[in-house]
């Protein structure tokens, strides 16, 4: 049997079509955030033995980056209004955790993208196999966030001090950031 | 079973016989009912197509002015235009089609503009500027998406209130009123270019964070 998207939707939910267009809104904000925090890193550890990690990741966002600009022109949604703020909200942090050091920059991969496997998990559950181009395009991206999140922890992302403290804060704030990026 | 497509099918006929109702009835449930005898739908028809009545039949008005201006651009060859000549384009097509209903147009601006309608009124002159983007071919997805809405937002309204008003030979004082404020936005880049220029002068702070020995080739 086939499921489509927004089968299981309650009067007052949003329609299959706002659901779809906030995907694709909050997925452009935060790969593009996440690009953001990248090149924040990339400012302070720029010549350190982590930048050819750091500058694989980026590239890697910024494939993803591209796919859903593209989504966006060719589907008429919204992009966030927010973006200004990511913009300088995505540097301050990825500059501000690599300045705590290589390994505190580490762990705020790892929170964020935990954040963001936990969030592309619920939009493939969420999409039907009316949509299943987006769906398995979301699915390929979760798996290349995971990946990140292990070169985060190899990269010895535990071992920063207050490890749990920076994750558990990284992660609100991620949270946040998604929240508001679907809506606004 | 109705589809979307059939109600929207609906709507079309009967705004289209409603139309000639509206510059003696305004935009009322009057107009509406009138154009539905004439276009020999039942009296529940109304009702089925636009629940709300006016609101809604002021909506599709303005929904359908979109689609029509799409489809009649997309038989344009608007790649081998500049970006403002698309612009321009868009807005003398998007007019000339609701030149013969100039009078219902009136009477939906003075419908838009009653303070329960602001809402309306918002979503519609979106609607209208994001289609004239989009069938120019916009690409941008940062904040100069609602910038350039916004700019167009100022010029698609000051013509169309302009283009009310216009007595001229085949509007054309309208054409050279529009062609007049796109003038006005393409300074504005200008403007900024030269902010932007000023700001790469400033130091980056980033800098500081280098110390002494790394950061200095």
């Amino acid at each position: 049997m086939t499921k489509r998207t927004g089968e299981d939707r309650l009067p007052g939910d949003l329609a299959p079509k706002e659901l779809v267009e906030r995907m694709i809104r909050v997925d452009h904000a935060g790969e593009y955030g996440a690009a953001r925090i990248y090149e924040g890193q990339l400012a302070v550890l720029g010549r350190s033995p982590s930048a050819a990690t750091i500058r694989h990741m980026r590239e890697q966002e910024q494939a993803h980056l591209d796919t859903f600009s593209r989504m966006i022109v060719e589907r008429r949604v919204r992009p966030t209004a927010l973006q200004p703020v990511w913009h300088v909200a995505g540097f301050a942090l990825g500059a501000a955790t690599a300045l705590m050091g290589e390994k505190a920059a580490m762990a705020c991969t790892v929170a964020v993208e935990e954040v963001i496997d936990e969030h592309y998990r619920e939009q493939a559950e969420k999409l039907g196999d009316d949509e299943s181009g987006l769906r398995d395009t979301i699915e390929r991206f979760r798996a290349e966030e995971l990946e990140h999140r292990d070169i985060g922890y190899d990269h010895g992302a535990a071992e920063t001090p207050g490890f749990e403290l920076l994750r558990g804060a990284v992660k609100a704030g991620s949270r946040l950031a998604i929240w508001l990026s679907q809506r606004v | 079973m109705k589809t979307a497509n059939d109600l929207t099918a609906l709507r079309d006929r009967l705004l289209e016989a409603s139309l000639p109702h509206v510059p003696f009835d305004g935009w009322s449930l009057e107009a509406l009912r009138r154009g539905a005898a004439d276009a020999g739908l039942g009296v529940d028809a109304v009702e089925r197509a636009f629940p709300r009545g006016a609101v809604d039949a002021v909506a599709h008005f303005i929904d359908k002015a979109d689609r029509d201006m799409l489809a009649a651009l997309d038989g344009l060859d608007l790649p081998s235009l500049k970006i403002r000549e698309r612009i321009a384009l868009a807005v003398r097509t998007r007019l000339e089609q609701a030149a013969p209903h100039k009078e219902a147009v009136r009477k939906a601006l003075a419908f838009t503009a009653l303070p329960q309608h602001a809402g309306l009124a918002a979503k519609s002159l979106y609607r209208t500027v994001d289609s004239i983007w989009y069938a120019a071919g916009d690409t941008a997805t940062d904040f100069n998406f609602y910038t350039k809405r916004a700019l167009l937002a100022g010029v698609y309204s000051s013509t169309l209130l302009y283009w009310l008003e216009d007595r001229s030979e085949d509007s054309a004082d309208s054409w050279a009123f529009l062609d007049r404020r796109i003038a006005n936005v393409m300074q504005i880049p200008k403007l900024t270019g030269t902010l932007k220029s000023l700001a790469t002068r400033l130091p980056n702070p980033m800098l500081l964070f280098k110390g002494p020995g790394r950061g200095r080739a």
